[in-house]
C-alpha cells in the first residue's frame, strides 16, 4: 500500500481515545459502509476536531465512540479500557453531546438533568444540587423550572452542555456544539470549551466550523467516504500540503522601479515577478526561502517597503484539498 | 442495592416511562374510555342480562288485545296500547288482520288508538285476527281470538322484571268485559285480595317465587290461572346473571385493552429517536436490556393500573347492581388475564416502536397490529381453514379449535374462559386442554420479550 503522506502513523505516548480498524457497515453484510477501516489517537487533555464532508461519516464515528451504535468491526479503547468489553466503566467517565436534541418537552431543565444523574447512582437531592450548578454554569439559571418545550434552539444547545458535564467527565465526545447559534453563542461554546480543555478534558469535538476548529484544536481528524484522509497537527497537516509547491511572497511597498523588479528577478530561486496595486508578488521555487534577499535588493533599489507576508496554509485550503472539494 | 451490569438503568427507565405515560394526555382519554366502556356496560349489561327469565328486558310498548262482541254479535276486536307500567299510549294506528283460515290473510283496516289507548274494529264474523301497532323503531303485535267466553271478561298479561331486580315476579294485567270495555276486576294472589284494576282495565301485581294461583274477579265471575317465578337456582346461567356479564365485558375489556396498551406504547422508542433522547440513553451506564426492560415495566404498569381499577369497579358494579358478584376464581381470572393481555400487547409494539423511525409509521404500525389480532387474524383463518381443508370438515374443525394459539387475544380469551364456570364454558371456552393456552401464552410472552430485545440490541441506536 502507498504511503499516506497526511496519516500520522505513529502511535501517540498514552492516547486517550484509541480507534483502530473501525468500519460500520448499516444493513448487512450487502448495506452501505459509512466507516471503512478508520484509526485515529486522540492525546490526553486537547481538544481533537473531527472534519469531513456531509456523509463522510462523522456522526456514525461520534455515535459509535458515544456508544450509541455498535461497530461492525475494529476496536476502540478510552482511557485504556475496550469500548465493548468494558462499556459500562466507559461509560460512566464518558461524556456525550449529541447534535440536535428536542429532550422530553413535558420535562423541566432541571428534571432532565435529575433523571439522567440518576443513571450515575447520583442522590437524588445531590443530583438536584447539581443540576442548579451546571444550569447556572451554562446560563439557564433563570429557565432551570421551565419545560424544555419552551426552550429557543440556544437553551437547548446549553442544557445538552448541562448534560454532558453531570458525571465530570474525563472524556467528552460532541458534535456540532456550536451549530445554529448566534455570534455570542458560539463565542460562548468556544470560550467553554477551551476551559474544559485546560481543566484537563480530553475532547473529541466535530464541526462544520472551520473557523472554530482552528481556534480550539491543535489536533484534527479528516474523514471523508467513510475514510480518514488526514490525522495530524493543523501545522504539520499545513506544512505537509504546501510542500513541493511554489511560495508566494506578497510584498506591499511604494516607489518600485523597473531596476529594482530586475533586480528581483535575478534573485537565486525566483521564477516570477508580478507588480501589484499594493507593490508586487514573488514567485519562489519550492521549499526556497527568498524573503531577506528580495526585500534587502528592493531597499537598495530605492522602494519604500512597507510588509512582506507569505501565503499561509489554511485548514479550510486542506480540508477543501483533502476531501477534493467537499462541503465541510 | 446494585444491579448486574446487563440490568444497569432499568429501574430509572422504568419509573420515567411510568410517570411520563401517567401524566400523558393519551392515558387520561384512554382511562376515561375504559372506564366508561367497561364499568359502564358493567352496570348497562347486568340490568339488561341479570332478570332470571334471560333476555327479559321490557317492551316499551305492549299492545293487550281482548275479544268483544257487539249488541248485533258481530265480533270486536279491541287492543289497548300502553306501556308496560300503564300509560296508554294515543294516536298509534292499529293495523288489523284477519288470520281465520275461511277468510285468508286479509288486511281488515287500521285505526288509531284513542285518547285513551284503546282501538276497536268490527271484524265481523272473523274467529281470529291479529293487531300490530308501531311505536318508534318497534312494532308490537298481538292475536285476538274469538272463542265462546266462559265468562263475563277477557284478561291480557305479562309477566317480567317490573321492578328491574333480577327476577321477574311483575304480572301486568288488562281486564275488558265482553263490550269491549275495562272492567271493574279485583286480582287476587293464591287466595289474598292485591287490588283492583284501574279506570283503563290495568293493574301491576307483585308475585311470589315458584308457582302461584292468579285470580281475576269481575261481577261475581271468577277466573283463575297459575304462575311461575323463577327462583336464583332455576335462571339460565348461560345467558344471565353475574358471571354472564363478566364473559360480556371480558370480550369488551380485551378490545379497549388492548387499544389502550397500543396507544400508551406505540412511540414508546421511537419518540427517543425522534427527540434525540435514546442516543443520551445509552450513552449513560446503561446496558440495552436494562434500558428495554425499564420502558417494558414503565409502559406496562402506566396500563396496568388504571385497567386494573377499572376492571376491579366493573366488577364491583356487577356486584352492586345485582346483588351478587360473579364467581371469585372468574374474576380474579379475568384481572389477570387483562394484565397479560397487556404485556402481550406492550411487547408487540416495543418491537415495532424500535423499528419505526418516524412517529407516523409508529402509529401505523399500531393501527396494524390491533387490526390483526382483533379482526384480520379471524378473517385469515377462516380464508386458510377454508382453502386447506375445503374437503375435510373434522379437519377445518380442529384447524379452527387450535387456530386461536397463534393470536394472544385469542389466547387470554381462552384462558378467562377456563376459569369461568362450568355452565358458561360453552359461550367462548375451547375443547384444549387448559394447559395448551397456559403453555402458549408462555411460550408468546417469551417469544416476544427475546425479540423485543434482539431487535432493540440491533436496532436501538440506528
Amino acid at each position: 500500500m502507498a504511503p499516506q503522506p497526511f496519516l500520522w502513523t505513529d502511535a501517540l505516548p498514552a492516547a486517550v481515545i484509541e480507534v483502530e480498524g473501525l468500519t460500520k457497515v448499516y444493513g448487512g453484510s450487502r448495506g452501505v459502509k459509512a466507516l471503512d477501516n478508520v484509526t485515529f489517537q486522540v492525546p490526553p487533555k486537547s481538544v481533537f476536531g473531527f472534519l469531513g464532508p456531509n456523509g463522510a461519516g462523522k456522526t456514525t464515528t461520534i455515535r459509535i465512540l458515544g456508544t450509541v451504535l455498535e461497530p461492525t468491526a475494529g476496536t476502540i479503547r478510552i482511557d485504556g479500557r475496550d469500548l465493548r468489553k468494558e462499556s459500562l466503566k466507559v461509560k460512566e467517565r464518558l461524556g456525550l453531546m449529541p447534535d440536535e436534541v428536542l429532550y422530553y418537552p413535558t420535562l423541566t431543565g432541571l428534571q432532565h438533568l435529575v433523571y439522567y444523574a440518576s443513571f450515575y447512582g447520583i442522590r437524588r437531592s445531590e443530583a438536584r444540587k447539581r443540576g442548579r450548578d451546571l444550569l447556572e454554569q451554562v446560563g439557564l439559571a433563570d429557565a432551570l423550572d421551565k419545560k424544555v418545550k419552551a426552550y429557543s434552539h440556544g437553551m437547548r444547545k446549553r442544557l445538552s452542555l448541562a448534560q454532558c458535564l453531570l458525571n465530570d467527565p474525563d472524556v467528552m465526545i460532541m458534535d456540532e456544539p456550536a451549530s445554529g447559534l448566534d455570534p455570542q453563542g458560539m463565542r460562548y461554546y468556544r470560550d467553554h470549551i477551551r476551559w474544559l480543555a485546560q481543566q484537563g478534558k480530553t475532547i473529541f469535538l466535530s464541526s462544520h466550523m472551520l473557523y472554530e476548529v482552528e481556534q480550539l484544536c491543535e489536533r484534527v481528524g479528516i474523514i471523508d467516504r467513510g475514510k480518514i484522509v488526514a490525522v495530524d497537527t493543523i501545522a504539520n497537516l499545513s506544512a505537509r500540503l504546501s510542500a513541493g509547491a511554489p511560495v508566494v511572497l506578497h510584498v506591499t511597498a511604494t516607489g518600485i522601479t523597473e531596476a529594482a523588479l530586475q533586480a528581483v528577478a535575478a534573485i537565486h530561486g525566483v521564477t516570477g515577478v508580478q507588480p501589484t496595486p499594493m507593490g508586487v508578488d514573488v514567485t519562489t521555487q519550492p521549499g526556497s526561502d527568498a524573503s531577506a534577499e528580495v526585500s534587502r535588493a528592493l531597499v537598495f533599489a530605492g522602494a519604500q517597503l512597507r510588509a512582506l507576508t507569505t501565503d499561509q496554509r489554511s485548514l479550510e485550503d486542506l480540508f477543501l484539498t483533502l476531501t477534493k472539494g467537499g462541503d465541510a | 442495592m446494585k444491579l448486574p451490569g446487563f440490568l444497569r438503568g432499568m429501574p430509572q427507565v422504568a419509573w420515567q416511562e411510568f410517570l411520563v405515560n401517567l401524566k400523558s394526555v393519551r392515558l387520561i382519554i384512554m382511562g376515561l374510555l375504559s372506564a366508561l366502556l367497561i364499568v359502564g356496560g358493567a352496570y348497562g349489561f347486568t340490568t339488561l342480562f341479570s332478570s332470571g327469565g334471560g333476555f327479559g328486558g321490557l317492551p316499551p310498548v305492549v299492545a293487550w288485545g281482548h275479544q268483544a262482541y257487539a249488541s248485533n254479535g258481530s265480533h270486536v276486536a279491541v287492543v289497548w296500547v300502553s306501556d308496560p307500567y300503564g300509560a296508554p299510549v294515543a294516536g298509534r294506528s292499529v293495523e288489523f288482520t284477519n288470520r281465520s283460515p275461511t277468510g285468508g290473510e286479509v288486511a281488515l283496516g287500521t285505526i288509531p288508538t284513542d285518547a285513551n289507548g284503546f282501538a276497536r274494529l268490527d271484524v265481523g264474523n272473523s274467529d281470529y285476527v291479529s293487531a300490530t301497532v308501531r311505536a318508534g323503531t318497534f312494532t308490537v303485535g298481538t292475536g285476538v281470538v274469538f272463542y265462546p267466553p266462559f265468562v263475563n271478561f277477557t284478561t291480557a298479561s305479562l309477566q317480567g322484571d317490573f321492578k328491574r331486580h333480577g327476577r321477574s315476579d311483575g304480572l301486568a294485567l288488562h281486564v275488558m268485559d265482553l263490550r269491549g270495555n275495562p272492567a271493574a276486576a279485583n286480582v287476587s294472589v293464591n287466595g289474598t285480595l292485591t287490588g283492583s284494576v284501574n279506570g283503563y282495565g290495568y293493574l301491576l301485581v307483585d308475585l311470589p317465587v315458584e308457582q302461584s294461583n292468579v285470580t281475576v274477579e269481575v261481577a261475581g265471575e271468577a277466573e283463575t290461572f297459575p304462575t311461575y317465578v323463577p327462583g336464583d337456582s332455576n335462571g339460565a346461567p348461560f345467558t344471565s346473571g353475574p358471571d354472564f356479564v363478566l364473559v360480556v365485558i371480558a370480550s369488551l375489556s380485551f378490545l379497549v385493552i388492548s387499544i389502550f396498551a397500543i396507544v400508551l406504547s406505540f412511540d414508546a422508542v421511537s419518540k427517543e429517536r425522534v427527540q434525540g433522547t435514546m442516543d443520551l440513553l445509552l450513552s449513560r451506564p446503561t446496558s440495552r436490556t436494562g434500558i428495554l426492560l425499564g420502558k417494558f415495566l414503565g409502559a406496562f404498569g402506566a396500563v396496568a393500573l388504571p385497567v386494573t381499577l377499572v376492571n376491579l369497579a366493573g366488577v364491583g358494579v356487577i356486584t352492586a347492581v345485582s346483588g351478587k358478584g360473579p364467581t371469585g376464581s372468574f374474576a380474579a381470572a379475568f384481572v389477570g388475564v387483562s394484565l397479560l393481555l397487556i404485556a402481550f400487547y406492550v411487547l408487540m409494539q416495543l418491537i415495532f416502536s424500535t423499528f419505526a423511525k418516524t412517529s407516523g409509521t409508529a402509529v401505523l404500525f399500531g393501527v396494524l397490529v390491533w387490526l390483526l389480532f382483533n379482526i384480520l387474524y379471524t378473517i385469515v383463518v377462516a380464508v386458510v381453514a377454508g382453502a386447506v381443508f375445503y374437503y375435510d370438515a373434522a379437519g377445518y374443525f380442529r384447524f379452527t379449535q387450535v387456530a386461536g394459539l397463534g393470536n394472544p387475544t385469542s389466547i387470554c380469551s381462552m384462558l378467562v374462559s377456563l376459569a369461568a364456570p362450568a355452565s358458561l364454558q360453552g359461550i367462548s371456552g375451547t375443547s384444549l386442554e387448559p394447559a395448551i393456552p397456559g403453555a402458549a401464552a408462555v411460550v408468546w410472552f417469551v417469544g416476544l420479550l427475546a425479540l423485543a430485545l434482539w431487535t432493540f440490541h440491533r436496532k436501538a441506536g440506528e
